[in-house]
This record gives C-alpha cells, sequence and structure tokens, in this order.
C-alpha cells in the first residue's frame, strides 16, 4: 500500500520540514519512503509544495505527485489561488485536510472538494502550544495519523530528530512535540477512507511540436510590466490600511515600498495596490504618523 | 551632507513613475528590490539591463517581467561581458545608421555580491578598464542568496551562513573580512562610484542623477538587507539599511575619478544595535556573548571612521 | 574576384570582412591569433566599418558575441581548444538566445597535456550546444562557408548560431590559393542582416533569455532549438545552391569522393581528408574500389544523405581524429546510429583513431585500415576501436620515456 502526501503552504511555514518529519516517521516505521520539497522562482511567503511518499512495499515512483491520496493543506489563503492550485489532482479516494477554524461541509460548500475533507486549526493550536505559527511539526502529525500506517512513538522521534538538525532549541522542540501530539490525538484513529485506494491513471497523449517562429520558440517576454498578473497579494498575512484622514501626505510609505505597490493619487494620497501587496509592513513601520494599520488578513473566504 | 549638483532634496521629488511592476517573484521586504525600485527611477525607461544569476535573475521568470525596459539574462560571471556586447552593437548600428539614435539605451549591469566579488571580478574589470559607458548596480546582500545563503567574499566577518555556520572552531562564523569592492572598483579610476542604501532615497537618488553626467563606468554598490539570509523580519528591511548607515557599518560614500567623498556622516550609534537586528549574527550573543568578536567589528568600523573623519 | 595564397586564418578574416560583419570581440589563443590580428588591423585602419573589442577571456567573449547578436548585430569571433572550453557555458547561453552569429573554431588537441596540433575534441565537445557545426578541409572552404553560415544562420527557419571548424597549423598556418570573392557577388548573396526576433531598441523593450521554471516549458524551447537544427539540412543545400550559382563552387552537407562504385569507404572530417583522398586514389589504381565520405555539417547530422551515399557499401571505417575515453570515436556513433535501420546498410562499419595531436595518418595507416575491412568481411569479426599507432610511433615515443627518465628504475619491486 502506497500513500502519497502533497504538503502546500507558503514558504517559511514549515512545510518542507513537515514532510521530512512524515518521512523520517515512515522510515522509523520500516516502510519504504521519499520526501522531498519543490522550489519554484518564488522566494519566502510564496507557495510552495512538499511530498511524502510511503509504502510497504518498494517505490516505483518519484518527483511531484500529481494525484495525492493525502492533500494538506497548511495555508487557507491557498484555497483560493488559482497559481497554487492546491485541489489539482485530487479524487475520491484523496482526503484534503485544510487548516482553518471553518468546518469540513463550510469548506466543501466554496470549493466543491472531491474525495474526503478533514478540518482542523492546527494554526491555533501552534500558537496555543507552541506560541507561533510555525506548522511543520503540527501538519506532520496530522498526515501520519491519517495515514493509519505510523505510530506515536514513531512520530515522536521523527520530531525530535528533524527538528534537532534544524537546530531548534530544546524548549521549542519539546513545545513543538507537545502541539504534534495534541494534533495527532484530534485525529479519529479509523476513517471511512482509509482504503487501499484504487485508481487508474488518465491517459494523457503524446503530440508532435512544430517548429515555431523564432519570436515565439524562444523565451522572450515583450509584455511591459506584467508580472502584475501574478496578483501576489495572496502572499500577505497582514494588510496595511492607511487612515487618509490622518494621512500628512508625506510619501514616506510610497518611497519605501519594496514592491512597487503604493502609487500616489490626484489627491496627493498614497493609494495601495492589494492585488499584489505582499504585507511586508515596511510602510507600517515606516509611516511617521503612524497612521497605517494592519489588520490580520481577511480569510480566504 | 549637501552634494554640488543636488536636484532631489526630499521624497516629492521622487519619481512617482514605476518601472518594475509589483508581482515579482522576489522576497516580501527585499531590501535590494526597493535599492534597484529607486535607482531605476533616476535611470528611467530607455534602459537595458543585463543581469547575473541571482537572486534577481527571478525578477524575469517566463512568461512574466516585470519591467517597463529591456533585460537580458546572461550568466553569473560576465554580465559585464554582455553589457559590452550591447553597448558596442548599440553603437556600431547607430554610427551605421542601422538603428536611430534616439533607439539608444542605457546599458546597467545588475548582480549580487557573489557576482561582482568573486566570479564575475574578472569580467567587471575588465568591463572599467575598457572604459565601458555603463552602470553597474551591485545589491550586496553579502552572501549568495539565491542558492540558500552561503558565504560570498562580501560576507562580513562574524555573519553566519550556510557554509560559514558557527561552530567549535570557528565559533564566530564568518572568519574572513568583507572585501572591500568599493576600493577595488575604485583601483581602476572609474569616473563615478558610489555606495547607496534603500534607508537613504534622496542620497541614492543624487548619486544616480550625478553618475549620469559622466560617460563610462558608472557603479554602485547598495546594501541589501535580505530577510531570510539575514534573518530577520520583512518589514525591518530599511530600519535595518539605516542603521547600517547610522552606525558607521555601511559608509555613504562617492569616488569620483578615484576621489572618495562621504556623502552621509554617520551618528555612531552602537554597532551592537546593528548586529542585534539580525539572526545571523544572533550567535555572538547566544548562549554566551562573544564579546571579543564584537569588539573587532567595532574597531574595523572605528578605524575604517578614523581614517576618513582625519583626512 | 581575386586569387591569392592565403592561410586559413587569413581566409576566415576574409570571410568576415567580406560578410560586413558589425562586431568582433575577441581573445587570443594560438593557432586563432591571426584571424583576430588581422580584422583588428582593417577594422582600424578603416576597412571594415565594424567595432573591435578585445575582450578579458573567451567567456567574456562568447557573451558579448551573444548580446550583441541579441541586439541586433551581425556578429563574429573565433578561437580554439582551450578557449572554447573557457566559453563552453556561454557556448549554450548564445545557441538558447538564437542569435545568428558565427565563430571559427580553429582546432587544437586539448589539455592535459597541452599541445599545439590539432585534434576534433574541442569542436565535438559542442557538437550538443544547439550550435549549427561545418568542418572545413582547406582555406577557401573556410572562407566559403563563412559566407554561407551567415545565411544559413540568420534564416528565419534556423535562427542559431554556427561553428566553422579549421584545422590548426594544417589550415590555420597554411597557404594555399583562395578566391576572395568580390564585394558585389557577396552582398547579391548575403543580404544586410535584418534581424526580426531579437533586437534591443528603445521604442520596443523586450526580456531576452529569461528564466524557464517547469520542464514543459523548459522542453519546449529546447525542442525547438532541435527543429530549428534540423532545418538546416534543407537550407543548407538551398543556400549551397544559391552559392554555386553565384561563386560557382558546390559544397554539399557530407562530400563523396570516388563513392559511387566504390566498396570499402573511408570516412574523415577536416583537414586530413586529403591524405585518405589520396589513400583512396592509391587503393584504386591496385584495383581495389575505395571511396571516402567527408562528413562536412556535423550538427545537424545529415543521416539520410549518408545513407543514401552508403548503401549496399561492403563495408566502411570510421576515422575519427578524436577520443571519448571509455568509449571511443565520437563520429563512429553517428555513423553507426545513423545506417542501423537501413536494410541495405554496409555489412561492416569499423571505428579507428587517429590523427590525435596532429599525429600523421600516414600510408600505413590507411593500408591497415582497408586490410581490416577486408578482413572482418571475410571472418564476420568486426574488431574493436583501434588506434592507428605505428612501429615507429611506439619507437618515438619509448625514446622519449627514456630520456624523461625511468622513476621505476631502481625500485624494489
Ligand atoms: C557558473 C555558475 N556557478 C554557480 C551558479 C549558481 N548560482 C546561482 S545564483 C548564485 C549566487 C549568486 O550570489 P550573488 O551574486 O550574491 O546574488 P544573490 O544570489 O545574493 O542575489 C550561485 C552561486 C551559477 N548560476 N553559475
Ligand atoms: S505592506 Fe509592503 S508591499 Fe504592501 S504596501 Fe506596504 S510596503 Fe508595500
Ligand atoms: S507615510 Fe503615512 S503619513 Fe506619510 S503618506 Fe504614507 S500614510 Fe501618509
Ligand atoms: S533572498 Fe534576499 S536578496 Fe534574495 S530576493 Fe529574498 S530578500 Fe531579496
Ligand atoms: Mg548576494
Amino acid at each position: 500500500m502506497i500513500k502519497r502526501v502533497r504538503f502546500h503552504g507558503r514558504g517559511g511555514q514549515g512545510m518542507k520540514t513537515a514532510s521530512r518529519i512524515v518521512g523520517t516517521a515512515s522510515f522509523l516505521e520500516e516502510f519504504f519512503v521519499q520526501d522531498c520539497p519543490l522550489y519554484g522562482a518564488e522566494r519566502r511567503g510564496a507557495p510552495m509544495v512538499a511530498f511524502t511518499r510511503l509504502s510497504k512495499e518498494p517505490i516505483f515512483e518519484r518527483g511531484i505527485i500529481t494525484s495525492p491520496d493525502i492533500n494538506m493543506i497548511a495555508d487557507e489563503t491557498l484555497l483560493g489561488d488559482k497559481s497554487a492550485n492546491v485541489f489539482q489532482g485530487t479524487w475520491e479516494g484523496t482526503i484534503t485536510i485544510v487548516n482553518t477554524h471553518y468546518p469540513a461541509s463550510h469548506v466543501r460548500n466554496v470549493y466543491g472538494v472531491v474525495g474526503e475533507i478533514v478540518t482542523l486549526d492546527i494554526t491555533e493550536i501552534a500558537l496555543n502550544v507552541i506560541g507561533e505559527s510555525v506548522l511543520s511539526s503540527t501538519a506532520a502529525a496530522v498526515v501520519c495519523k491519517l495515514t493509519g500506517m505510523i505510530t506515536e512513538s514513531s512520530l515522536e522521534k521523527a520530531v525530535i530528530k528533524e527538528l534537532s538538525s534544524i537546530n531548534l532549541k530544546k524548549e521549542l522542540i519539546e513545545k513543538n512535540l507537545q502541539a504534534a501530539l495534541t494534533c495527532f490525538d484530534r485525529i479519529p484513529e479509523t476513517h471511512p477512507h482509509y482504503f487501499e485506494p484504487i485508481k487508474e491513471d488518465k491517459m494523457d497523449e503524446i503530440v508532435k511540436l512544430e517548429y515555431a517562429d523564432p519570436r515565439i520558440g524562444t523565451p522572450s517576454v515583450y509584455a511591459k510590466g506584467n508580472t502584475r498578473l501574478k496578483k501576489t497579494g495572496n502572499w500577505r498575512l497582514f494588510r496595511p490600511v492607511i487612515d487618509h484622514e490622518k494621512c500628512s501626505r508625506c510619501r514616506t510609505c510610497f518611497v519605501y515600498c519594496p514592491h512597487s505597490c503604493i502609487s500616489i493619487d490626484e489627491g496627493d494620497y498614497p493609494q495601495i495596490d492589494y492585488e499584489n501587496c505582499k504585507g511586508c509592513l515596511t510602510c507600517f513601520y515606516e509611516c511617521p504618523k503612524k497612521v497605517i494599520s494592519k489588520d490580520h488578513e481577511v480569510r480566504a473566504w | 551632507m549637501s552634494m554640488k549638483n543636488a536636484v532631489y532634496t526630499k521624497f516629492k521629488d521622487i519619481s512617482r513613475e514605476e518601472h518594475i511592476s509589483p508581482g515579482t517573484a522576489l522576497c516580501t521586504g527585499c531590501g535590494g528590490l526597493l535599492a534597484l525600485r529607486l535607482a531605476y527611477k533616476v535611470l528611467g525607461e530607455n534602459v537595458v539591463i543585463v543581469n547575473a544569476a541571482g537572486c534577481f535573475t527571478l525578477l524575469s521568470v517566463y512568461p512574466y517581467n516585470p519591467f517597463s525596459s529591456s533585460w537580458m539574462y546572461t550568466a553569473m560571471a560576465s554580465a559585464p561581458a554582455g553589457a559590452q556586447g550591447i553597448r558596442d552593437a548599440l553603437d556600431i548600428l547607430i554610427k551605421k545608421g542601422k538603428l536611430k539614435s534616439e533607439e539608444n539605451l542605457k546599458v546597467v549591469v545588475l548582480t549580487g555580491d557573489g557576482a561582482a566579488n568573486d566570479i564575475g571580478l574578472q569580467s567587471t574589470s575588465a568591463a572599467i578598464h575598457r572604459g565601458l559607458d555603463f552602470h553597474y548596480f551591485c545589491y550586496d546582500n553579502e552572501a549568495y542568496s539565491n542558492t540558500g545563503f552561503q558565504m560570498s567574499s562580501a560576507t562580513p566577518y562574524g555573519s553566519r551562513t550556510a557554509t560559514s555556520l558557527p561552530g567549535e572552531i570557528n565559533p564566530q562564523g564568518t572568519v574572513q573580512r568583507k572585501k572591500d569592492l568599493f576600493e577595488i572598483w575604485r583601483a581602476h579610476k572609474p569616473p563615478y562610484l558610489a555606495t547607496v542604501s534603500p534607508s537613504h532615497p534622496v542620497d541614492l537618488s543624487n548619486k544616480f542623477e550625478k553618475a549620469s553626467k559622466f560617460e563610462g563606468p558608472k557603479l554602485f554598490i547598495a546594501l541589501s538587507p535580505c530577510p531570510p539570509g539575514w534573518s530577520f523580519g520583512a518589514s525591518n528591511s530599511v530600519n535595518i539599511a539605516r542603521l547600517a548607515v547610522q552606525t558607521g557599518i555601511w559608509p555613504l560614500k562617492e569616488a569620483v575619478y578615484g576621489e572618495v567623498k562621504h556623502t552621509v556622516i554617520p551618528k555612531f550609534k552602537p554597532v551592537e544595535k546593528y548586529l542585534r537586528t539580525q539572526n545571523r549574527y544572533n550567535h555572538l550573543f547566544n548562549p554566551v556573548k562573544q564579546v571579543d568578536v564584537i569588539d573587532n567589528i567595532k574597531k574595523d568600523v572605528e578605524q575604517y571612521w578614523e581614517r576618513y573623519l582625519d583626512s | 574576384m581575386v586569387k591569392e595564397m592565403l592561410t586559413g586564418n587569413y581566409a576566415a578574416a576574409w570571410g568576415a570582412r567580406l560578410s560586413e560583419v558589425d562586431y568582433v570581440p575577441a581573445f587570443p589563443i594560438t593557432p586563432q591569433t591571426e584571424i583576430i590580428e588581422t580584422l583588428s588591423q582593417w577594422i582600424n585602419d578603416g576597412e571594415m566599418n565594424a567595432k573591435f573589442t578585445n575582450m578579458d577571456s573567451e567567456h567574456s567573449m562568447i557573451t558579448a558575441a551573444g548580446t550583441a547578436a541579441a541586439t541586433g548585430a551581425r556578429v563574429f569571433s573565433a578561437t580554439s581548444s582551450q578557449g572554447l572550453l573557457y566559453g563552453y557555458e556561454m557556448l549554450y547561453n548564445v545557441t538558447g538566445w538564437r542569435v545568428p552569429l558565427v565563430l571559427v573554431n580553429v582546432s587544437r588537441g586539448l589539455s592535459a597535456p597541452i599541445t599545439l596540433e590539432p585534434d576534433h575534441n574541442d569542436i565535438l565537445s559542442t557538437r550538443d550546444s544547439g550550435f549549427i557545426q561545418i568542418h572545413a578541409e582547406t582555406c577557401q572552404e573556410v572562407l566559403d562557408t563563412i559566407l554561407m553560415a551567415y545565411r544559413i544562420a540568420e534564416d528565419e527557419r534556423v535562427l542559431l548560431p554556427v561553428l566553422i571548424n579549421m584545422d590548426g597549423f594544417y589550415l590555420s598556418f597554411t597557404r594555399e590559393p583562395v578566391e576572395i570573392p568580390c564585394k558585389d557577388a557577396v552582398s547579391r548573396f548575403l543580404p544586410e542582416y535584418n534581424p526580426k526576433h531579437a533586437f534591443f531598441k528603445a521604442s520596443k523593450p523586450m526580456s531576452q533569455g529569461v528564466a524557464v521554471l517547469g520542464g514543459s516549458a523548459y522542453s519546449y524551447f529546447k525542442y525547438q532549438m532541435h527543429l530549428a537544427s534540423l532545418n538546416v539540412l534543407t537550407v543548407h543545400d538551398e543556400v549551397a545552391g544559391e552559392f554555386k550559382r553565384i561563386f560557382g563552387r558546390s559544397y554539399s552537407a557530407t562530400e563523396a569522393f570516388k563513392i559511387d562504385d566504390a566498396e570499402y569507404v573511408i570516412i574523415m572530417s577536416n583537414s586530413f581528408t586529403i591524405k585518405g583522398k589520396a589513400a583512396v586514389n592509391k587503393f584504386r589504381e591496385k584495383g581495389l574500389k575505395a571511396g571516402l565520405l567527408r562528413l562536412r555539417l556535423i550538427r545537424p547530422f545529415p543521416s539520410t544523405e549518408l545513407k543514401a551515399f552508403l548503401r549496399g557499401k561492403k563495408a566502411v571505417a570510421v576515422i575519427d581524429q578524436n577520443i571519448s575515453p571509455g568509449s571511443g570515436g565520437i563520429l563512429f556513433k553517428d555513423v553507426t546510429t545513423a545506417l542501423y535501420h537501413d536494410p541495405d546498410r554496409p555489412e561492416r562499419i569499423l571505428s579507428f583513431i587517429g590523427g590525435l595531436g596532429g599525429k600523421d595518418i600516414g600510408h600505413a595507416e590507411f593500408k591497415h585500415i582497408v586490410e581490416e575491412m577486408e578482413k572482418s568481411i571475410e571472418t564476420g569479426i568486426v574488431p574493436e576501436t583501434q588506434l592507428l599507432y605505428t612501429k615507429n610511433d611506439l619507437e618515438h615515443i619509448n625514446n622519449l620515456l627514456n630520456i624523461a627518465g625511468n622513476p621505476l628504475e631502481g625500485l624494489e619491486n
């Protein structure tokens, strides 16, 4: 039996480590196992994925998992993000687990998820127990339980091993362990979908590439400034909000925005491009009048 | 300190036009990107950037591009040579009448500190030596950031990087002093050379403005606080850059044909204050304070400024 | 049109001059130096309206060549051996940029040990870079091929750079009569370069050489280079046809020498081919039906043409003037691959390595090759790759080994 786990998060949230904790725990169970992260062009804050495969038989697969058995969505803002494509290849046998305080039925209603869906507010658990929203050990614990193949003691050892390897302090590892075990307990022992998934690959087909005009056949970009289309606003955890009534129009925020997301309008007031603002909060800290506030980003729906 | 040709005195003088669109793949709060954005505002639109491998290569990832002007990625070692090719081609095509002179472009090399100090130093030296008419914008994040923050020869003494981790043998992390790229470049006597910081946009703008009056190599080193590499929160880039200037760690200066002038005299805030903002220096304070290492850093700063304030 | 005694290097310089190139970035290396010295002088004297820039390395030189071509200039440069390898990273870049520059490589054996005379490991190391590769046999061919190369490279169906190979010393420093075409004829053949896809100008910003992440996009662009290269098989013949019409000299992707009725065929490339041709003549005098094929277009590899030439032959021997240690000759594999599926393919294909570091390939070698071909027909056994190395060669090296001193002498055990 093979379980293919895909982790969706944002750079810095700990999904690479989560995939490794599950990998190590499976290794300790003496399964065949692979884990790997996928690096895109994006740096910290951008959507990323990581994978773990565990199996009782040798694994004849490698690389990205296009169709997961367990789909961990550690950041709910990714749900609505087309570029993150978190539901790619999910099917009736997939268990999707979303880190949110909403009930599963709500997620299903809004996103029409295929397969089983489980929700758990692991951020809250992390904040309560660890004190910061690092999700590596908690997300890993949820996944370990969902596989139905990993024991609590292997999870424990794996958390210690992986977190020590990234030089986390002892106290923090302790807290992570506690949070992980809390999550492990919160996921029920058995589940209707804990069965051997049966699935046929949807067949793609081979096409013949034709020669293209070199203007097209070379990686050149002719459009001006089209990174705008990337809409990096979804990287944001906090939203800067300007109180225009109190703003002195000094332009400090405009000058210091690294991402060209603040423009000056006709009335000489700064306006934030929320479609792209990454939420670095430089403007918030630099505003001399302190008239920019930061709001926890509204939920993805 | 005021500058003779100063045209920028306040934030309102800074152009509202943007030449780098939002939506790039660079990190939230990237200090180097802010410096480049500000520089671009002075350089204007008729620019072709020649880029070397580094984080900023990812500004343009097919099919996206944030620029209102042109761009070419070359390789890690040879962006200045790439600039030479473009400059030469534009010149000869204009001379031959194959290209109208209004189609001319400013050629701008864009590299990190690793490319500038290490693998690309030869091609830079040669381009300066040939008197190539170009701008060189080096965003100095003090390591090979794109590959995960390994040590470059611009990494400062005492900094932790992925290949100079503090340990039993070298508890201070990086053992070597930061290479003095400013002085290496200055030895070539280029017409214009300056350090800039994203925390000082007026100073930065004036320098780019002033440089535009010179033909030949115009070189800039921009302090570029890097949230993931230096290990600090994304909102703190400007503040950290400012502290670097205020503590005297990052001297803001220029050199016209080799003649050095400091454009900002620091307030000499305690160096420690700067170090403590970044976790790449955390091992200097925790679990035990490495007083000798911190003192060495202080001494370096003091010695630097003694030399300049005396003369 | 004038005929003059020119070295291969000088002929290459003339090729660039007649092509009215805009730009020559340069870095010296023996045996290429005369090319860039000559161009530098002509440009300095105002005889050529171009820009010449002394670069700091071949890596920089090829970068500058590529970016200048991407700006819209017609670009020429030249290098050799160590230089080609020093710039290797950039070869793959300029092909990816799809810029039609022309680069001459003057072949020279690769270090270590450092040497001066030619073999083809340098040029063949770049065979997978996407450069079109044409290998020349004579000084005339060097000049002519440069003119043809710009036509091929700048064709919208191609837009790939071209590497032209000539042997160090045997061509580069050897003078022979070369016809220098007149300017008018050349301009009829080779129009001004007017790039449509790669150029920089203020009114039309664009990004070139952009990073491509993700396998399907990367595969797409890489495969376009393959398709472009394959188009050369057609474009080359068109261009060669027109070249013949204007200049009277004809070139094909593969040169066939006494091949029609031949039973035994030797395959070679570059300047040593002339030695092979002489051997063929000698064998024919003795009644042996020998013939020769010269591989001229190496990338794209003209498999179909090769198959047609070799159909029904008794035996073929490939002489590789290169060595891939642990594998053998490089071109042997291209040849056998091309022939494998032809039901009428030659009965035997033999592999020989010769001419490394400019070592001569003399009559003894050719005699051996033919005997081996005959023997393998008789016995049905095909020998492993053989080095063409004679008794004299062995004596010579033994002498040298003696002089160098024997470190094993006096050692116990
Ligand atoms: C010849 C070569 N060697 C190594 C690399 C890998 N590489 C890509 S970016 C990079 C680091 C560049 O450092 P720097 O110039 O400081 O730019 P930064 O990454 O900090 O933006 C390295 C080592 C490469 N692209 N090319
Ligand atoms: S939070 Fe950062 S990206 Fe957003 S507007 Fe403020 S400075 Fe710009
Ligand atoms: S920095 Fe603050 S006061 Fe100044 S323009 Fe921005 S919001 Fe207004
Ligand atoms: S790693 Fe540092 S330099 Fe690179 S994009 Fe991120 S913040 Fe900028
Ligand atoms: Mg760097």
